[in-house]
């Protein structure tokens, strides 16, 4: 077994070792603690401030302590420990009244958003590498410019070599767009070729049209189009990879925020409960 | 009736001389009429290398003026030195201090200001503070042409302060550092005004050697005295002989050097030539230790080799053969695996009557190896899975870090691309660890899922340390991270040109207030700038502790099982 599953089967034991023992204990101390939702709260909230310290954790990459990976580890299985001690704090029942439903919306949204990226960062950078061609986010655009440019640098090519604007009709109705930014975003996601191969089956439609330099030039061109959706397939998977945690942060934060006034509004309401 | 011809085939480094236009006749003649160069038999030099064309070639002569440092303890050279005229000084050890020599001791930041990294980091790129820029005023650099001389400033003072001594003419000095490839063991200065030293390239060195019995013979003495004893302390199987049976062992090692020290120029761009040392089938003629460089192992499969894995400097070759056929006599093996050598390899050779006269019958049985070959018989395949870590890695990778000698870093970055999210938190804690500079491209070659990323890689065989002029680039003493000093960096472009892998990068520097900083012609000052390992940093590597997916580490490729444990990790 790889040192990695092994983390993995371990932190999965430990994790479900825990789950059981709040049961348990859940199960013992309910009738015998009064005030248990004040308990389970409190300890929500200490673990929620204790995951979001994560984000804290990547600003100082300079101190000497735990290193990122330990911590992500740990934020990935004590968030979904949450699960379960969120539903003993809410008795395993649906939440009442705007304010209660919005935090237990907000919970779930956030972890939802949580596993997602789990799953994306699991998923994304195996099928990025299958794909090959790797490329840093920030020299993308460089790189489709320059895309750009030699696709219209061919297609200009072809009125005089070809005396005739077959080509360039094309480029002009088809590519030129193609080209000038990233397409086909949710079908690279899920993986969908159909947009490529529409855009490939009309240049061999194409070619019955063409005489032999111009079939040429075309084949250079159909190149740059693959090589284009291997960049927009980079681009789509890329953003992907860096927006989720866009979603997971400001509702992490909003979590977190309106915690504290559950906490507070708890508080203002409590006279007379024991 | 046309007159026959001989044809002499000159070895291609003299189309290089190590002298620009090579030296001049009448030099030659200069250096053929004085110790040791005039006790050398020209009759024993062969045609295409002859003593007078190897002193053209190979050499130079040098003037220095007094306190100029001609050797810095520490530093990596490919050349040895003789005193031709005037008088040097060697610095007996503790040496000179560190800031003398160009270097800075490093300091690890406390907590606070680690913390304090997060306000007080420069907004402007590549600021150097004055205090950086500091230098000890104990040594200066001054322009000569276009070299860089570096001089003591109060030669008296180091005179007095340090234990010294005097070498003279006819003597020779760095000629281990330059055959092995090992740092130089001790500072060297002129003590007068125009000493005039004869520099002699390793491969010069090299071919002296071999024609000329009384060279050959000094040098194996000096090797023998100043390091062969530690050399041999550090194998484990030499660490129970009595003082009197390692003499006997050291009188009887040979050395030896392998291959080629240019091996970096253009490694990317060809496959390394390889000599074979020792061949598998063949009778073992002595246990290869080897001392610095790199070797391959390898096995016969079909018609080509199948490597198993790279041998740096500490390993050994053959101690297994060797010992099974003096514990079992009746059942002799050849040589399991063949050795050959990747760019250089320097190796001891302790010859096989020696091993099983002096040294075997010292061992105890649990030290004696069993032979591969009977384990796998036995059912007992781990220890030659142990050896075999290019069955784990896969002959595809092991040709792409072959190809791009990859095995030369102590601390390569890899990239495992199925697990990196491209989130750059490890390039963003390079920067926040460096003044908001960071010192790698999260980029680089390729092979499937690893990514050798474009940083330092602390080389084991650190070629941009040579000629260094002010010793700025140096290695740390205590870890060995290969670090600059900004204060005495004159931006030379040395190290970057010598990098084979374009770690290093060259920066227009600037004060704090973000203005560039210029010398007196009002030219931009430059400097050389790379990965330092966060040498500073208590907790190491922050791209390696920033990295969330465990897709992130600096790897020893000098230690293969390591790689092939974190590929199937």
């Amino acid at each position: 077994m790889s040192s990695l599953t092994h983390r993995r089967w371990f932190g999965a034991v430990l994790l479900l070792a825990a789950v059981v023992a709040l049961f348990v204990i859940w199960r013992e101390f309910d009738p015998l603690i009064p005030r248990m939702p004040f308990l389970t709260g409190w300890a929500l909230l200490l673990i929620m401030l204790f995951l979001t310290a994560y984000n804290g954790r990547k600003k100082l990459p300079f101190l000497p302590g735990i290193r990122s990976e330990t911590w992500l580890q740990v934020h990935i299985y004590v968030g979904f420990f949450t699960a379960a001690l969120f539903g003993i704090h809410i008795s395993m029942r649906m939440p009442t009244g705007w304010f209660e439903c919005t935090l237990a919306w907000l919970y779930v949204l956030v972890m939802l958003s949580g596993i997602g990226g789990l799953l994306l960062s699991r998923i994304f950078p195996k099928r990025l590498t299958t794909r090959g061609g790797e490329v840093l986010f920030e020299s993308i655009p460089a790189v489709r410019r320059s895309l750009a440019d030699q696709a219209e640098a061919l297609a200009l090519k072809a009125l005089p070599d070809a005396k005739s604007t077959t080509i360039t009709d094309f480029y002009t109705e088809h590519l030129h767009e193609y080209f000038a930014g990233p397409r086909n975003f949710i079908a690279h996601l899920f993986e969908v070729s159909s947009p490529l191969n529409d855009l490939l089956h009309r240049i061999g439609e194409l070619n019955r049209f063409l005489n032999e330099e111009e079939r040429k030039l075309m084949d250079q061109i159909a190149k740059l189009v693959r090589q284009k959706d291997a960049l927009d397939y980079h681009y789509s998977l890329q953003l992907t990879l860096t927006l989720w945690l866009f979603v997971h942060i400001p509702l992490s934060y909003s979590l977190l925020l309106f915690s504290i006034v559950h906490v507070i509004l708890v508080f203002a309401f409590a006279g007379g409960t024991s | 009736m046309s007159e026959a011809q001989t044809i002499i085939q000159k070895p291609d480094r003299f189309d290089n001389p190590f002298e620009p236009e090579g030296l001049k006749d009448a030099q030659v003649a200069r250096l053929l009429s004085v110790a040791p160069f005039k006790a050398m038999d020209p009759n024993r030099f062969p045609k295409r290398t002859s003593l007078p064309d190897i002193l053209k070639h190979d050499t130079r002569i040098r003037m220095f003026g007094k306190g100029e440092l001609i050797v810095r303890a520490g530093d990596y050279g490919t050349s040895a030195f003789m005193v031709l005229s005037g008088s040097v000084r060697v610095v007996l050890q503790p040496g000179l201090a560190s800031s003398v020599l160009g270097r800075r001791e490093t300091r690890k930041v406390g907590w606070f200001s680690a913390f304090a990294q997060l306000w007080s980091n420069e907004k402007h790129p590549e600021v150097r503070t004055p205090d950086q820029l500091k230098q000890d005023s104990r040594v200066a650099a001054r322009q000569a042409g276009k070299q860089v001389k570096v001089f003591l400033q109060d030669v008296p003072r180091v005179l007095d302060d340090h234990r010294t001594a005097e070498m003279k003419a006819g003597e020779f000095f760095g000629e281990l550092a330059a055959l092995s490839r090992s740092p130089r063991s001790a500072t060297v200065f002129a003590e007068t005004d125009g000493t005039e030293m004869v520099e002699v390239r390793w491969q010069g060195l090299r071919d002296l050697m071999k024609y000329d019995e009384r060279l050959q013979k000094h040098i194996d003495e000096t090797y023998r005295e100043r390091a062969l004893a530690t050399h041999l302390r550090e194998i484990s199987y030499f660490n129970h002989l009595t003082p009197e049976q390692l003499m006997i062992v050291m009188s009887e090692t040979d050395f030896a050097t392998y291959g080629d020290y240019e091996w970096s120029k253009g490694a990317t761009a060809a496959k390394p030539q390889e000599t074979v040392i020792a061949s598998e089938g063949d009778y073992p003629n002595g246990v290869v230790l080897i001392r610095s460089g790199f070797a391959r192992l390898s096995n016969k499969f079909g018609n080509g080799q199948r490597t198993l894995n790279y041998l740096g400097a500490g390993r050994d070759y053959g101690f297994a053969e060797i010992a099974h056929n003096w514990s079992h006599k009746d059942k002799p093996v050849t040589l399991q695996h063949s050795l050959s050598v990747i760019g250089y390899t320097h190796v001891i050779v302790i010859p096989t009557r020696v091993m099983e006269q002096v040294v075997l019958p010292t061992l105890p049985q649990h030290l004696i190896p069993v032979i591969e070959q009977e384990a796998i018989a036995r059912g007992d395949v781990e220890t030659a899975a142990s050896m075999d870590a290019g069955a784990r890695i896969g002959p595809d990778v092991m040709e792409f870090l072959t190809e791009h000698r990859y095995f030369n870093g102590s601390a390569t970055m890899l990239i495992d691309l199925e697990r990196c999210t491209r989130c750059d938190d490890c390039v963003r804690a390079c920067a926040a660890t460096h003044d908001n500079n960071p010192r790698f491209l999260r980029s680089g070659p390729t092979n499937g899922r690893i990514m050798v990323a474009n940083a330092c890689m602390h080389c084991a065989d650190p070629v941009c340390m040579i000629g260094c002029p002010t010793g700025a680039i140096h290695r740390e003493s205590f870890a060995g991270q290969v670090t600059i000093n900004q204060a005495t960096c004159i931006g030379c472009t040395t190290c970057a040109n010598q990098c084979p892998y374009d770690a290093i990068r060259m920066v227009d520097v600037r004060d704090e207030e973000g203005s560039f900083i210029v010398d007196e012609a009002m030219r931009p000052i430059i400097k050389a700038t790379k990965c330092d390992l966060c040498v500073e940093q208590y907790g190491g590597p922050a791209c390696e502790r920033a990295c969330p997916h465990s897709a992130l580490v600096r790897m020893n490729m000098n230690n293969l099982d390591a790689f092939a444990r974190w590929l199937r990790r």
